[in-house]
């Protein structure tokens, strides 16, 4: 018998090898904070940011006629708003032997999570603010005999419509057809916020009126996260969309779609506090300076700051009950 | 020593439902002794009680008072104890409860077996339809909190569902459920929808949850057609058109009940009573949105309060500093609860101690 040395009998030494590059971590995209307004509030400012927005005065279309006196003056009058500003942190203490001894960079990595992790928070709290504080309009162009129902061209027109009497300012201007195949041109338009678990009712409605971005004329306007378009709304969609479970007169999800014009949300961060990232050297920890520290922090408020620019408009889906 | 575990202490006054400590960590051991029962020692009362991590949540060890010799006697439950929570996310709820019945009444009175709710609580019904064109599911998908509790299996919210759209629920409709919204007002105030509207010289509305406004507040309204009062909405400016309608809160009743500053004689009366047709075609419902203040001050002081004290949310000061009395606020928080088990009886005084070891085996 033929004495073959196989690795049963003579093994490598060191069984593995650590591939060159990180596997990536699934990710939401982050929407919300793109449709903010971002203001700066400064050091040394009390806790309250403060807006004001004066008030539109009356028109004087009552003509003066010519008895030579001047009509009543009028007092200007203007809103507030105010938000208070928050801190939020988080972060990894890390045993010097992990980082002595562990084969890839842990603390490049962790970092790295400590700052999405961050990133994210910011625009989850926004999510959640808009959801709590914006009003709301029950989808009713479907089929499904839900309340709210599908989504229906309908909705997007009403919803657009509703914006558009608020006197809204919209985001994006229209970009004109072009002479290519399968195109057709866009609307001057609001963004919509949705969950990508919306996306085959949005390409049930293709050739209706939705139009996927690969088919705008040309999409170098669009965003990374920009789904499409129909009417006045350009939809960005995410994973990380607001959605209550089993909330809808039929026990169906009801997805949040948060249809947004110019200034409608605006961001607040504190001068010189925001998006820290703070790593301390075990020499700072106990007498044995065993342990590093990691962290993040940052400062954040938020406001509705034009009401009349902003509706949930709720919907149930079709199909999203077969996502798995 | 240790350096990295984090450690609490303090005392409040139980409530006889579920009481909640915030804390700037979530602990995974709690202890507390209840200084009225040892006070004045009652038989069945539980006077003091343990809950590790390890026990899981809502368990707790406790010892109670015997009847005849007032001794402590040991006693375990897997619920009503001591739990953690973490209040960071919207959409988080309780279980999904089957509904056996309701009456077409104001207060609706619902019969859910077991409900385990308490006055104050947040719950969102959904179906409630008692056939294809009969039942209240003109009021699934707001939030409603509980007015009253009858019984284990009976609670209460107020709604005039006496009207004559509106048919009592009977025999555990299929897809009526009720479910409880843990995290109602992480951020403060909002959107709040709309219950009843008093019209006059000035305007008395009631909405179906706590609205979390004060006096100051700049509220605007957006009601559907459908349910008349249309004439305070924001878009009805007829003086100068286009100019957003808002109010402003002048007092508050209580926690649901506001009145502002608009003056509603002759406005076209709230309708409540939408009918089942409606629901299936997609009813948006009446709601009346913050929208700003009129204030220059923070929350005014109180006996025992802090000098500066944190706004406050659905009667609880939120966790952070002081603010514009009306000001958007974060609500966001944790710590740990205790449950109507080990906290039955309301008005007692319980001291806690709560920790988050370094070393956790």
């Amino acid at each position: 018998m033929s004495q073959i040395t196989n690795t049963g009998n003579l093994g490598p030494m060191i069984l593995q090898s650590l591939a060159p590059a990180m596997l990536y971590v699934p990710t939401p995209t982050m929407n919300n904070i793109l449709i903010c307004d971002k203001v700066s509030m400064p050091t040394n400012g009390g806790t309250t940011c403060r807006f004001m927005r004066p008030r539109a005065l009356v028109p004087p279309t009552i003509q003066l006629g010519n008895s030579g006196i001047d009509p009543p003056a009028q007092v200007p009058q203007r809103d507030i708003i105010d938000a208070q500003m928050a801190f939020f942190g988080t972060g990894c203490v890390i045993n010097e032997q992990v980082i002595l001894q562990d084969q890839e960079g842990v603390l490049a990595w962790v970092s790295e999570r400590l700052a999405v992790a961050m990133r994210q928070a910011e625009d989850l709290i926004l999510r959640d603010y808009i959801v709590s504080a914006a009003s709301e309009i029950n989808a009713g162009g479907g089929s499904n005999n839900d309340n709210p129902t599908n989504l229906g061209l309908s909705d997007f027109s009403l919803v657009t419509t509703t914006l558009d009497t608020n006197n809204a300012y919209k985001f994006m201007s229209g970009i004109a057809g072009e002479d290519r195949f399968g195109t057709g041109p866009i609307r001057n338009s609001y963004f919509m916020l949705s969950s990508t678990e919306l996306q085959t009712d949005f390409d049930s409605l293709v050739g209706q009126g939705v139009i996927n971005q690969a088919n705008y004329p040309n999409n170098t306007s669009a965003l990374p996260s920009e789904w499409g378009s129909v009417f006045n709304v350009r939809i960005l969609t995410s994973s990380e969309a607001p959605v209550a479970r089993n909330s809808s007169a039929n026990n169906n999800d009801v997805y949040y779609n948060a249809v947004v014009g110019k200034q409608a949300v605006t961001h607040i961060n504190q001068d010189g506090y925001s998006m820290n990232l703070i790593y301390r050297d075990p020499y700072y920890s106990g007498m044995l300076a065993q342990n590093a520290t990691l962290a993040v922090k940052f400062a954040q408020a938020q406001a509705i700051t034009q009401d009349t620019a902003i509706r949930n408009l709720l919907c149930t889906s079709l199909y999203a009950g077969n996502i798995i | 020593m240790a350096e990295y575990s984090r450690l609490a202490k303090g005392h409040f006054t139980t409530n006889g439902g579920l009481n909640v400590v915030n804390l700037p960590f979530q602990p995974d051991y709690v202890e507390f002794l209840n200084l009225t029962v040892y006070t004045t020692p009652t038989a069945t009362q539980v006077a003091k009680a343990y809950w590790d991590v390890q026990m899981g949540q809502g368990a707790a060890l406790y010892e109670t008072v015997t009847v005849t010799t007032l001794a402590l006697v040991p006693a375990y439950s897997a619920s009503g104890g001591i739990s953690t929570f973490g209040a960071g996310l919207l959409f988080q709820y309780g279980a999904q409860k089957q509904i056996i019945g309701a009456t077409a009444a104001n207060p609706i009175v619902f019969n859910v077996t077991a409900h385990g709710y308490v006055v104050g609580d947040i719950v969102m019904f959904e179906g409630l339809y008692q056939s294809a064109t009969t039942g209240m599911p003109q009021i699934s998908g707001m939030p409603f909190v509980i007015s009253a509790v009858g019984d284990a299996d009976h609670f209460s919210v107020v709604w005039p569902g006496a009207g004559g759209n509106y048919t009592a629920l009977s025999g555990s409709p299929t897809g009526a459920y009720v479910k409880k919204v843990l995290y109602p007002f992480l951020y403060s105030p909002g959107v709040s929808f709309i219950e009843a509207i008093t019209t006059g010289t000035t305007t008395t509305v009631v909405t179906t949850a706590p609205n979390n406004f004060v006096v100051g507040q700049q509220v605007g309204f957006h009601i559907p057609t459908s349910w008349g009062t249309t004439q305070l909405n924001e878009n009805s400016n007829l003086i100068i058109p286009g100019s957003p309608v808002y109010g402003y809160v002048i007092s508050v009743t209580n926690s649901t009940t506001f009145v502002v500053n608009i003056n509603s004689t002759g406005y076209t009366a709230f309708n409540t009573n939408q009918t089942v047709a409606a629901v299936k075609a997609g009813l948006s419902f009446p709601q009346v949105v913050a929208v700003g203040d009129v204030n220059t001050g923070g929350v005014a002081i109180s006996s025992g309060s802090v000098l500066y004290p944190s706004p406050v949310v659905n009667g609880v000061s939120t966790i952070n500093g002081p603010a514009i009395s009306g000001a958007f606020v974060n609500n966001t928080r944790q710590g740990f609860t205790v449950g109507s088990v080990i906290a039955p009886v309301a008005s007692q005084v319980v001291y806690y101690r709560a920790f988050l070891h370094d070393l956790s085996a």
